[in-house]
């Protein structure tokens, strides 16, 4: 049981951000306002759980300018892919 | 104790599943199309295709209209029936949109209009050839085909059911170019009966959630 149980992956223990994840692993990139409107989260709150799958390089930005807007894209790396997907085996395992 | 922390654990593990489930889905897909934008075209599409029968096809020559005229009435009645359900699927879908709290026009939808007009808009002006060309009875099937495969082609971003619908076009399309002087029934199944029945199922699985 213990075993199983720390497959799971403690970078993901968090509802926000599965959900980052879950956006990026079906999406090729989301901007901050498309996550902040799927979550319903506030600016802060969305910042901060980026800021720590970006310190795990799970995900990764680009700044770009539309206009005169900046615009930051997030998208998945491979790393955070792979890790993603052993965190969903894991899930899966433990209710089997 | 242990059973407990495992009860917890497992329920706290399916919840996360069913999140991340349904975040992808939300994420990337288009949702917001209801059932009943399917049965009011298909509603539509069979009383188009009835007039344009009762009024014109059956009998010839209860009418006197010369072949031009009787092309643009036949034309002027498909393109009701286009504008009315492209009308009531926009409002039903974002009758849904605005009761999931999402908004209607978002990536997924684009994209799915996107991969819809694209094979339709060829299959349009390929029809317009044709019936200026005097080939109005391969029309019917030329509408099925390329409105079946714009079909599949958005299926990907929507209900899988989709797919199946598109698929089902095609194949009544060929039908219809194998049968021409049939061309108007296989039509009407298509349009009218096959959206119906999507409709309904669609109505039933999604929308009464």
């Amino acid at each position: 049981m213990a075993n199983i149980i720390s497959n799971l992956n403690k970078a993901f223990d968090s509802r926000i951000r599965l959900g980052i994840m879950s956006v990026l692993m079906v999406n090729d990139d989301a901007d901050f306002n498309t996550l902040k409107e799927l979550l319903e989260l506030t600016d802060g709150n969305l910042a901060s759980h980026i800021k720590a799958l970006e310190s795990f390089e799970y995900i990764c930005s680009v700044k770009q300018f539309v206009g005169r807007k900046p615009n930051t894209r997030y998208s998945i790396t491979e790393s955070g892919r792979e890790s993603f997907q052993s965190h969903l085996n894991a899930l899966e395992q433990l209710i089997r | 104790m242990q059973l407990k922390v495992l009860l917890y654990y497992m329920e706290k593990q399916i919840d996360d599943i069913k999140a991340i489930r349904e975040m992808m889905e939300k994420s990337s897909k288009f949702l917001s199309l209801s059932g009943l934008a399917g049965i009011f075209a298909g509603s539509m599409a069979i009383a188009g295709a009835a007039f344009a029968y009762f009024y014109l096809l059956q009998n010839p020559a209860a009418t006197d209209f010369n072949h031009w005229q009787e092309l643009i009435i036949l034309v002027a009645d498909a393109l009701i029936v286009l504008t009315l359900s492209i009308g009531f699927a926009i409002y039903f879908s974002w009758r849904k949109a605005r009761k999931r709290n999402q908004k209607l026009f978002n990536k997924p939808t684009l994209k799915t209009i996107y991969n819809l007009a694209l094979p339709l808009m060829a299959g349009g002006i390929f029809s317009i050839v044709c019936l200026v060309r005097g080939q109005a009875e391969i029309v019917a099937s030329v509408t099925l085909i390329f409105y079946g495969l714009g079909l599949i082609n958005a299926s990907k971003y929507t209900f899988e059911e989709i797919h199946y619908l598109g698929i089902l076009q095609v194949v009544l399309g060929l039908l219809a170019a194998i049968f021409p002087c049939n061309g108007l029934l296989f039509w009407t199944l298509g349009f009218g009966l096959c959206h119906i029945i999507y409709g309904l199922i669609l109505y039933k699985k999604y929308d009464l959630k």
